[in-house]
């Protein structure tokens, strides 16, 4: 460490020398280089960001500026029963995806991390469906649980099983969803490997000196030190759940078929916004969800004291 | 060190001009170039949205050039953008931005939520002093462009739906395929003999009420119902007619059980798989655009069609939409623009468009010249025209289809009772109208 901060010193010691000398105001040059992408933020992501807090008080319509309303659109949203479908089915998805993607994702991650040949293959295969579009996932798992001559039913059928209608199904559809969602974890899995190979092989020795088999190594040295990059992929996992769009989108045309059982929050959200021209109560949809998610992650933060274990610590 | 700031200041300040100039210049070249330029020479060049591909890009073409070849002043230019009946979001970001092409393809479905916005270009006076009027169309195609009585946009193209029905899977089921079903007891008696159910999977279904065209547009007015008053501007879709044709559907999904017909249309395939061109499926109700694909994957497919049977067997109808031409608010040369409109719209226009494309046009007498009226199949189709119904023309059209087909939805899969859905439905409605 202070080898390093010797270096930083030294270069600053030079960066300060060259200013002096070519004039320029290195503070200045920063903000200027940057200035596109700042420009870019402040245009396109803070100032919609902050308009639309105006905007969800008003009966603001893209086409027209609308009129001040005050908390009307979001009295209206406490009555609005597929406002509240849309939510239970988001939440629905949100509690059984997340927790599943985590134990999926490191259950895998310490698989793929095992010592055994050709371990860069199996990565790569279960990395590649993150490389899909989500267009194309929802086309290919409609064929696979197309129950009529799906693959998933069709080996169900050879061990006894009839299948359900999958995504036709009001029961099925929400799980079908997870199901096919799961498939595209390996984006964390590659996030939890990194997790596990930052894990110093000085605590596995250690313990096996101490004589610790398997299960108690897993439970008290790997989970443990893996929970920074647990609690990352759970804020992010939940981000995530939250905003699910794409996938139900294509799979139902946007309507959310059967019977509004895949209607998601955002999905509604995006039909008022620009089906039904009312922008002001989507931009009240939508703060209403940052709010919920700035909640939840509050809270996660606040309970990630209890649970996160940095090593080094 | 601080001296240096003034110059660093104007550095960035033409840094940030020389950005603002960029960026407008991109905008301009991707704008629909109506800017000041667009008058060269006395010429004045309109641009043309339209969202066809393939042989109705042609025909668009084709009328667009026939157009330009009699107006020495105007000129036309056709530009595809991608978009469809449920995504225009490139026009309704170029209208908001105030940079909208001179003339639009545009659903007419949507004529009332975007008049209501004021995005359309008001036609009235130019359709009044040219001698424009609603005797030249089908009722419904005038009534769906027109909003609080003002016209906003020329139709140029129509459809119709009707019931198609395999005429030998109607010989194979002891049905004599030239007396097709005119009453709902009928429907559901042929319907019954054509199902060939084997466990939980289907053979051949005979018919499913809410498949492809089947929504509760084709049944609630055949029914008799009504789903909108006019003069008290307010959506009825509780209507006793409509209520009693969704529990009919309702009683149909319970007697067949839903899951198995969700089974059965989920693994429907499409083109040459179709289930009405493989005979899986018997009769459904189907638009006129069916008809090319059928004569495409099956020239020697043996159908009819025969209007949507009615509880009466009498007072048949359909419904009809289609796409218009209109000017969006804020185009620059509307008067210009309105030739071009009333061009497609006229019969001559028509004749371009739907001949080359095969769809029905709005003008009966052009149906009769394009040879519509002899052919079988397709006259059935420009019979029912007159008898056509429109959807409502409200600000809410698209809130009010998608709470129609959630009520279905929720209808067949038995979440509530029909009335109870409908009321529900009719209520978000209104409410929204108000």
């Amino acid at each position: 460490m202070k080898a390093l901060e010797k270096l930083n010193l030294k270069q600053q010691q030079v960066l300060i020398v060259k200013s002096k000398k070519s004039n320029i105001n290195s503070g200045a040059t920063g903000w200027l280089f940057a200035s596109p992408w700042i420009i870019g933020l402040v245009l396109f992501y803070l100032l919609p960001l902050v308009v639309s807090i105006y905007y969800s008080f008003t009966s603001y319509s893209i086409l027209r500026p609308g009129e001040f309303i005050g908390l009307q659109n979001y009295k209206e949203l406490l009555v609005d029963p597929l406002f509240l479908k849309s939510i239970y089915n988001t939440v629905y998805f949100a509690v059984f995806y997340v927790p599943l993607s985590i134990i999926c994702g490191v259950a895998l991650a310490m698989m793929l991390n095992m010592k055994i040949k050709g371990m860069t293959i199996y990565r790569t295969i279960f990395f590649l469906p993150t490389l899909v579009p989500h267009v194309a996932i929802a086309v290919l798992w409609m064929w696979l649980l197309n129950p009529g001559f799906g693959l998933v039913n069709g080996f169900l059928d050879m061990i006894g099983i009839k299948g359900p209608a999958w995504l036709g199904s009001e029961t099925w559809s929400k799980p079908s969803l997870i199901f096919m969602s799961l498939w595209g974890i390996g984006q964390s899995v590659v996030i939890y490997l990194a997790g596990l190979g930052d894990i110093s092989s000085e605590y596995y020795e250690a313990a096996e000196v101490d004589g610790a088999n398997w299960f108690q190594k897993t439970f008290h040295i790997t989970l443990p030190l893996l929970t920074p990059v647990i609690f990352f992929n759970l804020v992010m996992g939940i981000i995530g759940a939250f905003q699910q769009f794409t996938l139900p989108y294509t799979l139902t045309q946007g309507q959310g078929k059967p019977a509004n059982s895949l209607t998601f929050y955002v999905m509604y959200l995006y039909d008022n916004g620009f089906k039904y021209f009312r922008m002001g109560y989507a931009s009240a949809m939508a703060w209403v969800l940052f709010v919920v998610i700035m909640v939840l992650t509050l809270l996660i933060f606040w309970s990630s004291k209890r649970w996160v274990h940095y090593q080094g610590k | 060190m601080f001296h240096n700031f003034g110059k660093l200041r104007k550095l960035s300040l033409v840094f940030c001009i020389m950005t603002a100039v960029i960026l407008s210049a991109c905008s301009n070249k991707e704008t629909s170039g109506n800017a000041d330029n667009a008058k060269k020479d006395g010429v004045t060049t309109l641009t043309f949205w339209h969202e066809n591909t393939g042989v109705g890009e042609e025909a668009i073409n084709d009328v667009v050039d026939a157009f330009n070849k009699k107006h020495k002043d105007i000129r036309v230019k056709a530009v595809y953008t991608a978009a469809n009946e449920s995504q225009n979001e490139k026009l309704l970001a170029a209208v908001a931005g105030g940079n909208p092409p001179d003339i639009s393809w545009f659903d007419r479905f949507k004529i009332g939520s975007w008049a209501s916005e004021g995005s359309l270009t008001d036609l009235t006076k130019y359709a009044d002093r040219d001698g424009v009027t609603k005797d030249n169309y089908y009722p419904f195609a005038w009534d769906e462009a027109t909003y609080k009585d003002k016209l906003y946009g020329i139709p140029v193209d129509t459809d119709a739906r009707l019931l198609f029905y395999n005429k030998d899977a109607f010989k194979d089921a002891g049905l004599d395929p030239e007396n097709p079903p005119k009453t709902i007891s009928e429907l559901e008696k042929a319907a019954e003999k054509l199902t060939i159910k084997d466990g939980n999977r289907f053979k051949r279904i005979g018919f499913i009420p809410w498949y492809n065209q089947g929504w509760l547009y084709s049944w609630g007015w055949g029914f008799g119902g009504d789903f909108y008053n006019k003069d008290k501007n307010i959506v009825t879709l509780n209507d006793p007619k409509i209520v009693e044709s969704l529990k009919w559907i309702a009683d149909y999904a319970k007697k067949y059980n839903v899951e198995d017909i969700t089974g059965f249309t989920d693994s429907k395939g499409s083109g040459e798989m179709d289930p009405f061109i493989t005979g899986q499926l018997a009769m459904h109700i189907g638009g006129n655009w069916s008809i090319s694909g059928y004569l495409k994957y099956k020239p020697d497919l043996n159908y009819g069609v025969t209007p949507i049977p009615t509880p009466t067997g009498t007072d048949f109808t359909s419904w009809s939409g289609g796409m218009a031409v209109v000017v969006p608010k804020g185009a620059k040369h509307p008067d210009e623009a309105w030739e071009f409109v009333k061009f497609f719209g006229s019969e001559e226009g028509q004749e371009l468009y739907n001949g080359k494309y095969k769809t029905l046009s709005v003008i009966d007498s052009v149906n009769e010249k394009l040879g519509y009226k002899k052919d079988p199949l397709f006259s059935q189709f420009i019979n029912i025209l007159p008898e056509s119904h429109n959807r409502p023309v409200i600000p809410e059209g698209e809130l009010l289809w998608n709470e129609l087909s959630n009520a279905v939805d929720n209808a067949i899969h038995g979440n509530g009772k029909p009335g109870d859905l409908l009321k529900a439905a009719n209520d978000k409605v209104n409410k929204s109208l108000k």
